[in-house]
């Protein structure tokens, strides 16, 4: 049995169903996150585990014990706010200190637990102030604090990075990532950001719709998406519809997937070819002809549109530099390699590919 | 539904709203249905309809209700434009003169304007002497313009928020469409401020017919509905109880029809306008600044004159009832001396009555903002009730049902301290509900994740987060509380006698320095409680509404 077991989680609101049978099992001291498009129940699964509101049905179990029977301010659960929470008519010391009241913890050791955890966050020497007037930074460190500082059994953040500036988010997610290595707790972290998952990650679970789509480590869920769900979600991708053109492709890689309704590649798995080269395509590769339509320079990488046989494409070119550029009508050439193409079947899960 | 604290409060809540509320109406509104021998019958309701006094009643509600409103539409439109969009000197002042208006003691707004205008007044005298002769102020004139001064504050005081909310970048960009003035007015700012306007006008509205003292001073036979009421039922002969409920309850329906005729006519206009660039004033000159400061300062004069008056008259020299030249301390004496329970009354009344309406009204906020449901919505829908029932309604309601067992409460100080208290708590629900939906509800949960119960969060965390807003919430409920007349007008007894019912009986009985020495004290306890409100939420005259 894992650290914390959730076992086939429902909750109904009137007339909707916000979770349907998600079980899932997060490690001690794993960083555990819930991704997925708003109103997917994210937030409604943290909250279950926070116990602000109860499920329909389903099991959860924290260290083997039943957290339902528990009320939740005796759950020992540490929590973190998307918008902070942070109490403004206490001191950033206060704040922190709120949760060691009802602990009992002695006046003497309560200064040394904050003290430390301020270090931590790195507010020491802004104890003394009130939290009205701080930034968005300050003031999520402060909630960051005051949930480390109790020793909770399990760390829940929800989306707590959410309003802040793309910077500090970066920022502070690393630091939120370090901070929780060093602690060694159990996290579970909520957001819709898929970059930001894939970051601070040990695991990734994704839902969708009241659903688990998939859960493993960042690289599965990127590299091996088992949905086309899942596919779109995190990074994007090329969809291929099926056509003559495609299935010539197919037969020349020497693939075949009798379900699938839907292939795909990554723009990033595509290779622009240079147009005047006769490369021979070996059989690894497909090689596709077509038209620039736009192109789009964005710094650290490029998009390049093309028109081809087989609809629409984008691929996409790392480190573009300064010489990159495509005029649109240009002709171009893009080879997808045979270990690029997903296949998905009608319901949208992931074929296996046979040849 | 689980059975926890707050189904208590809720079932709570929906026992005092049917005791002290649906109970009392609900028998006014049968109470019309019989007559004095207690059969069923339809008269009251066709004498209401039919027969002449009663239909001039009718319509001279109606006229004073409608004239009053435009009275202080014009006057508070005028102030409350003035002040926003034009640099005034001493505006702080102006304003201050106008919240004097709003929380002058009733009654002596018509007073004061007798003593200036009436058949004997000292300015109606003055211009006689130097040969204009102008008619006494009593009769409808009279009350209109006494409704006009006296309500204008609360246009004044909703259409300067609004007007201080227009984004001047959609005025600006009126500009650049080619909009003129007029037009900009017209289509830009009127459609922007007209749900304010409308909500001041209605407040003015509601007032001026609830209202029965200026009538019954100034009227000299010009009677409406309110003072009908009171005379059925205080009649020493032949009191009639059940035409006065009858009348009670046309009342009762036109303050309804018109706060759901506003309703209507603003619900398309609800405007959240972002604030990135606010209005500034016009610094005006020559001529232009003359009149506008001249508007401005006349208004705030005219509103604040009453109270000014009663001051002015609570040192006037007096033997017995009779005013003497020079100056003195006699009516303060007679208070001294005489009246020290009529002030009592009127303090442990309205503290018992604020004390009840901050615990209750604390509660029933916390229910109504957060355990939304159907159940809370209904509430929040009852609370508007008392907020459209005349205050000489309540009376007569309360009167006909805490009459005799099992709630045998006529002549009690419990009985005014409640028609006070339901009168007065939707205002404390709202006032609770709106500073708790301000506050976001993770704030308690985020307590609840540190180890503290439901209860100890809400008391650890919440509690003081809304406390200078309850606190100030509770200031002007003992404003409103202290000032209350029609209600009690109805319900005292020689023991329980309050401030403002005093004054009423001594200004009938032409005791006008005890009358006016009374008003300033009630004035100075009402200024004490504005003070420390503001005191507590910073300077905001819109709350006093
Ligand atoms: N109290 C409630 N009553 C009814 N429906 C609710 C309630 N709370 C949440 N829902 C619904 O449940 C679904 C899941 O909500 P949830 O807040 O868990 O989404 P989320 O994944 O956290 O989304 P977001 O990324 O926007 O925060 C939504 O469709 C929402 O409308
Ligand atoms: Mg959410």
């Amino acid at each position: 049995m894992a650290y914390l077991d959730v076992v086939r989680a429902r909750k109904e609101f009137a007339g909707f169903t916000a979770l349907q049978d998600v079980s899932l099992n997060v490690e001690r001291g794993e960083f555990f996150t819930l991704l997925g498009p708003s109103g997917c129940g994210k937030t409604t699964l943290l909250r279950a585990l926070a116990g602000f509101n109860d499920l329909t049905s389903g099991e959860i179990r924290l260290d083997g014990e039943d957290l339902r029977r528990i009320p939740p301010h005796k759950r020992d659960i540490g929590m973190v706010f998307q918008d902070y929470a942070v109490f403004p008519h206490l001191s950033v010391f206060d704040n922190v200190a709120f949760g060691l009241k009802p602990r009992k913890v002695a006046p003497a050791e309560i200064r040394a637990r904050v003290g430390e955890a301020l270090e931590k966050v790195r507010l020491g020497h802004l104890a003394e102030r009130l939290p009205a007037a701080m930034s968005g930074g300050q003031q999520q460190r402060i909630g960051i604090a005051r949930a480390i500082v109790i020793r909770p059994r399990l760390l829940l953040m929800d989306e707590p990075l959410s309003n802040l500036d793309a910077k500090l988010r970066v920022e502070l997610r690393e630091e939120i990532r370090a901070l929780q290595k060093q602690i060694d707790i159990a996290a579970i972290y909520v957001t819709h950001d898929q970059e930001e998952a894939l970051a601070i990650s040990d695991r990734i679970c994704v839902m969708n719709a009241g659903r688990i789509e998939q859960i493993g480590t960042p690289q599965e869920i990127y590299g091996d998406p088992q949905t086309r769900f899942v596919a779109e979600f995190v990074g994007t991708l090329n969809r291929l519809e099926p056509s003559p053109a495609l299935e010539s492709d197919l037969s020349h890689l020497g693939l075949k997937a009798p379900r699938a309704t839907l292939w795909a590649v990554r723009p990033e798995r595509l290779r622009l070819l240079p147009p005047q080269e006769a490369e021979e395509a070996s059989e690894k590769e497909a090689v596709v002809l077509g038209r620039v339509e736009q192109f789009t320079y964005l710094g650290r990488e490029a998009h390049v549109r093309l028109a081809t046989d087989l609809g629409p494409l984008v691929a996409q070119i790392a480190d573009p530099g300064l010489i990159a550029a495509f005029a649109p009508g240009e002709a171009a050439r893009a080879a997808i390699p045979r270990d690029a193409l997903m296949a998905f079947d009608a319901a949208g899960a992931r074929v296996k590919l046979e040849g | 539904m689980r059975w926890n604290f707050w189904t208590l409060v809720a079932a709570f809540t929906w026992g005092l709203l049917l005791l002290l509320l649906f109970l009392p109406v609900g028998s006014v509104l049968l109470g019309g249905f019989y007559d004095a021998q207690g059969d069923a019958t339809f008269a009251n309701y066709q004498r209401l309809l039919t027969e002449p006094r009663f239909q001039r009643a009718f319509l001279n509600t109606l006229v004073v209700g409608f004239g009053g409103m435009f009275g202080a539409l014009l006057l508070g439109s005028i102030m409350a434009f003035c002040l926003s969009r034009f640099e005034i000197r001493g505006s702080r002042f102006v304003s201050l003169m106008a919240i004097l208006a709003l929380v002058s003691p009733p009654f002596i707004g018509a007073y004061s304007w007798i003593v200036l205008f009436g058949a004997n007044g000292l300015v109606r005298r003055g211009l006689r002497d130097v040969g204009v002769s102008i008619p006494p102020i009593y009769g409808l004139a009279g009350i209109l313009m006494v409704f006009a001064f006296k309500f204008y504050p609360y246009v004044y005081l909703m259409v300067s928020g609004a007007l201080g909310n227009v984004n001047r970048s959609l005025e600006e960009a009126a500009e650049s469409l080619g909009l003129t003035p007029w037009q900009r007015v017209r289509k830009i700012s009127f459609p922007l401020v007209f749900p304010a306007l409308s909500a001041g006008g209605l407040l003015a509205l509601i007032h001026a017919i609830a209202d029965f003292g200026t009538p019954q001073l100034l009227g000299r036979g010009y009677n409406v509905l309110a003072t009908e009421a009171y005379t059925l039922y205080s009649a020493e002969v032949g009191s009639n109880m059940s035409m006065a409920t009858a009348i009670s309850v046309a009342l009762i329906l036109l303050s309804m029809i018109f706060v759901l005729l506003q309703r209507y006519l603003s619900r398309r206009n609800v405007y959240h306008g972002n604030l990135i660039n606010k209005p500034v004033k016009i610094r005006l000159s020559g001529w232009r600044n003359a009149l506008a400061h001249a508007a401005v300062y006349l208004i705030g004069f005219c509103g604040a004159l009453p109270v000014i008056i009663s001051a002015i008259y609570s040192f006037r020299k007096t033997r017995g009832p009779v005013f003497q030249p020079g100056f003195g301390l006699q009516s303060y004496e007679r208070i001294l001396y005489n009246l020290g329970d009529v002030v009592r009354n009127s303090l442990v009344f309205s503290v018992s009555a604020v004390a009840l309406i901050v615990a209750a009204g604390t509660l029933i906020g916390v229910l109504v903002a957060r355990r939304t449901n159907l159940n809370t919505s209904l509430l929040d829908g009852a609370f508007m009730i008392p907020y459209v029932m005349p205050g000489i309604v309540i009376g007569i309601a309360y009167v006909s049902v805490f009459n005799g067992p099992p709630l045998a409460l006529t002549g009690t100080a419990l009985i005014i301290v409640l028609s006070i208290f339901i009168r007065r708590l939707p205002y404390a629900v709202r006032t609770t509900s709106t500073a708790l939906r301000q506050i976001s509800p993770s704030l308690e949960e985020a307590a609840i994740s540190l180890g503290y119960s439901p209860f100890r969060s809400f008391l650890k965390v919440t509690v003081p987060l809304i406390l200078p807003g309850v606190i100030a919430g509770a200031m002007l409920s003992f404003v409103t509380a202290i000032n209350e007349l029609s209600s009690s007008l109805v319900l005292y007894v020689g023991r329980t006698i309050t401030m403002p019912v005093r004054i009423y009986q001594l200004i009938l009985d032409g005791d006008f320095g005890t009358a006016a020495a009374l008003s300033s004290l009630l004035l100075v306890i009402s200024g004490i409680a504005v003070y420390a409100a503001f005191r507590f939420m910073g300077r905001d005259e819109r709350s006093l509404l």
